[in-house]
């Protein structure tokens, strides 16, 4: 945070991530903002039954925001709707769950990306109107997630500047990029084709095989990137399976 | 200052209660034991009776003292509507209503994956079992209309409706006596989406 700044932010574009209850009748609320990054704010008095902000609180819907505060934790002042309601249909909500769990565990607060949430507010429209495939809008905004974070993700050629050949196959390894072949010990990569990587370079998910080795490869990464952090959606959406 | 292990022990049992931090659980504690001793006694009791004698209604799952609440068993209720709601108050709320004399399941909870809350946690393996008990033709979903709510009404469709059983969902929009004026811009759009013929 820049130090001496003004610290009362009118009206910004924000979307709701999470938000938990805090003492008797208020919210601690997780926003991604568009230009400050992701912040909390306390919503005073947003759980009482008469709260204006009450129904406004809801994750996905684009909003403008109006908060100050110096410290970690800001305060609320005011919400309003943005743009028009956004209605995800009942299969997407999970999607909207993950996307929003995935910025909670790794985007750091208080680090503005610009890019990233033009592309999550793009992300949730496709979504909304289900013009592709739903998995492969979140791989998508997964790629798009990582490198806007600053984590390299090559995909036509490795750290060793090896340009990747359609015809091969190759073994990923997180921070490295793909290699043709492995040493012992480093047999936890996703194994893909050269194809498959150069397809994703282009933002090309149409081939069967690319939306299937994608998935492996984004889920080795964001595990990666995770740490031992667990992601809950991920994890409710087998225990669903399963019933 | 070194505080007797009991009095440790009961400011720790305290902080188990939701917003409830070490400063209050110390001022509870504190509080119990100088000024109010006969209600921290009675206070001791009923959790332990209560703890002993209320456990969940075989049939709605919500707080019981016998097997089958006493709404379950009355036998005066339609056995051929379900209504999902989330918490016991929301039922309490439905009944307040009058306009409904179905059956009734209490999910204790909602769906909700940043928490950590999934199938598991609310039981919809329950539900589902109760479900299909062979009466209940309709199941009305009255869950919020929140994200949550609204990811837990539909997978609880998703569910039952392999099963053949009818689902449906209780409306929104304009509040009774509803002034355009003076809904927020949510709700109204939600309205006009969700509008119905008339004729």
């Amino acid at each position: 945070m820049v130090i001496g700044a003004t610290t009362r932010q009118e009206n910004q574009a924000v979307y709701v991530l999470h938000s938990y209850p805090f003492k008797e009748t208020s919210l601690i609320v997780e926003l991604f903002t568009r230009d400050f990054g992701r912040i909390a704010v306390v919503a005073k008095g947003a759980r009482r039954p008469r709260s204006a902000l009450r129904g406004m609180l809801q994750s996905f819907q684009s909003l403008l925001a109006t908060w100050s505060g110096k410290q970690e934790l800001k305060t609320l002042h005011g919400l309003e709707w943005h743009a028009g309601l956004l209605v995800l249909p009942g299969e997407s909500l999970m999607c909207g769950f993950y996307l929003n769990e995935l910025l909670m565990r790794l985007l750091p607060r208080d680090d503005p990306h610009e890019a990233l949430f033009d592309e999550y507010a793009l992300t949730l429209k496709m979504l909304a109107t289900q013009a592709q495939d739903s998995a492969v809008i979140l791989r998508k905004f997964e790629l798009c997630l990582l490198q806007q974070l600053g984590y390299a993700v090559p995909l036509i050629q490795n750290i060793h500047d090896e340009v990747v050949d359609a015809s091969k196959q190759y073994y990923y390894l997180p921070e490295v990029g793909p290699v043709s072949s492995v040493h012992v010990g480093q047999e936890n990569g996703v194994q893909l084709s050269g194809e498959t990587l150069l397809a994703m370079a282009q933002d090309d998910y149409s081939a069967a095989l690319t939306q299937q080795q994608s998935k492996q490869l984004m889920r080795l990464l964001i595990n990666y990137y995770l740490g031992d952090q667990v992601l809950h959606t991920r994890q409710l959406l087998m225990d669903l399976q399963t019933l | 200052m070194n505080s007797p292990a009991s009095l440790e022990q009961l400011i720790a049992a305290l902080r188990c209660l939701p917003g409830v931090g070490p400063k209050s659980a110390v001022r509870m504690a504190y509080y119990l034991l100088q000024r109010d001793r006969k209600g921290a006694s009675a206070l001791a009791q009923a959790l332990d009776i209560a703890l002993q004698v209320v456990s969940h209604c075989e049939l709605c799952n919500t707080f019981s003292e016998t097997p089958v609440c006493p709404m379950c068993a009355s036998g005066k209720r339609e056995d051929s509507m379900l209504c999902v709601v989330e918490m016991p108050t929301d039922m309490m709320l439905m009944e307040q209503t009058q306009a409904y004399n179905g059956m009734y399941y209490v999910l204790m909870g909602r769906l909700s994956p940043l928490d950590g809350i999934g199938p598991k946690e609310i039981h919809l393996d329950k539900l589902i079992k109760r479900a299909q008990d062979g009466k209940v033709q309709e199941v009305i979903l009255a869950t919020n209309y929140t994200v949550e709510g609204e990811a837990t009404a539909h997978y609880i469709s998703e569910l039952l409706g392999k099963h053949g059983i009818r689902i449906s969902r209780i409306a929104r929009g304009m509040p009774m006596g509803g002034e355009i004026e003076h809904v927020d811009a949510g709700t109204l759009a939600q309205a006009m989406l969700e509008r119905r013929g008339v004729s």
